[in-house]
């Protein structure tokens, strides 16, 4: 159950009347978001454990590329959940309600972790997760719901950026990407939902 | 109530199309002549079932690859693209998942339709 209030003792809100009227299911967009958020929010907690065992010659040369995937996905959360509470959601009571719902599996830590390209591997697939998880909302709300929309297709772009330097890393594939001007830079979300700070 | 969904001609055999009834996406699919109907969100984290693979009878589902039976709507398989040993790991209440909602389809006159509505 979440933590929003009835919605019979609001007056009528016009943003959801104009999703709906554009065929928008809020309920299952709210649904999907919640667990794009929680994704978001475990992944965070995840990499923190995970950005611990990047060690030694290895560990140390990708520590500061999961510390900016770690900040950012955190920020993902910080910038989608304002919306939800627009729609009429809102994040479950229970934080072990909220994992247990979260669209990704847990990113634990591999018990070779000693094996950099292991902690990689984790990485590497919680961030397709993350890819697919705001693709099916992108889906839903292209054309439909610009507001939801713009913020999960800025997300979905870092998204995209985390899973390419974690597959140049692993692959050694040519590289597009250049270092970020600050950890947690999230230059596609920031300015968006709760990031007003950035 | 009935809802005509497209022509037979329109739904090739081992595809699937979705189609939207009352603001809700419904996979229509003919697997090895076998017509079958479901919800298109996958009841485990709602992904759209459309974007999966088929794996005999079953559909895969291409978020966290699980798999359910189309004709039955039972979850077959519980498989990931991780590691089995590593996927057993996540907690059972993130694991588990209900069977697909099936709607029933039938053939008339060159045309598929579904059943849809309150009960269902």
């Amino acid at each position: 159950m979440s933590a929003s209030t009835k919605k019979e003792s609001f007056p009528k809100i016009v943003a959801l009347e104009v999703l709906e009227k554009n065929g928008i299911n809020v309920e299952k967009l709210k649904e999907l978001i919640t667990k794009g958020v929680g994704a978001e929010f475990t992944t965070y907690y995840y990499y923190t454990i995970l950005r611990m065992h990047c060690t030694g010659l290895e560990g140390e040369g990708i520590k500061e590329i999961v510390e900016d995937a770690r900040i950012e996905d955190r920020n993902h959360f910080e910038a989608m959940v304002p919306r939800l509470y627009e729609l009429g959601g809102g994040l479950p009571r229970d934080i072990r309600k909220f994992a247990d719902q979260a669209g990704c599996p847990d990113a634990y830590l591999p018990d070779n972790w000693e094996d950099i390209n292991s902690i990689l591997k984790v990485l590497l697939e919680a961030e397709q997760c993350a890819i697919r998880s705001w693709g099916e909302v992108c889906d839903m709300t292209a054309g439909k719901d610009p507001r939801t929309y713009d913020i999960a297709q800025n997300i979905m772009q870092e998204e995209v950026e985390h899973e390419a330097w974690f597959i140049e890393l692993l692959s050694k594939r040519p590289s597009g990407h250049f270092r970020r001007s600050f950890v947690g830079q999230s230059p596609h979300t920031r300015g968006q939902g709760g990031l007003i700070h950035l | 109530m009935l809802y005509r969904v497209c022509s037979s001609n329109d739904l090739t055999d081992n595809s699937m199309i979705v189609f939207k009834i009352n603001n809700d996406n419904i996979l229509v699919g003919r697997r090895n002549g076998r017509l079958f109907s479901c919800n298109n969100s996958c009841p485990h984290r709602g992904a759209s079932l459309s974007k999966g693979d088929f794996n005999g009878d079953n559909i895969v589902c291409y978020m966290h690859g699980y798999e359910y039976n189309v004709f039955t709507g039972k979850l077959e398989h519980m498989k990931s693209w991780k590691k089995d040993n590593s996927w057993m790991e996540q907690s059972f209440e993130w694991r588990k998942s209900d069977d697909l909602t099936l709607y029933p389809v039938m053939e008339k006159d060159g045309a598929i339709y579904i059943e849809f509505g309150q009960d269902n």
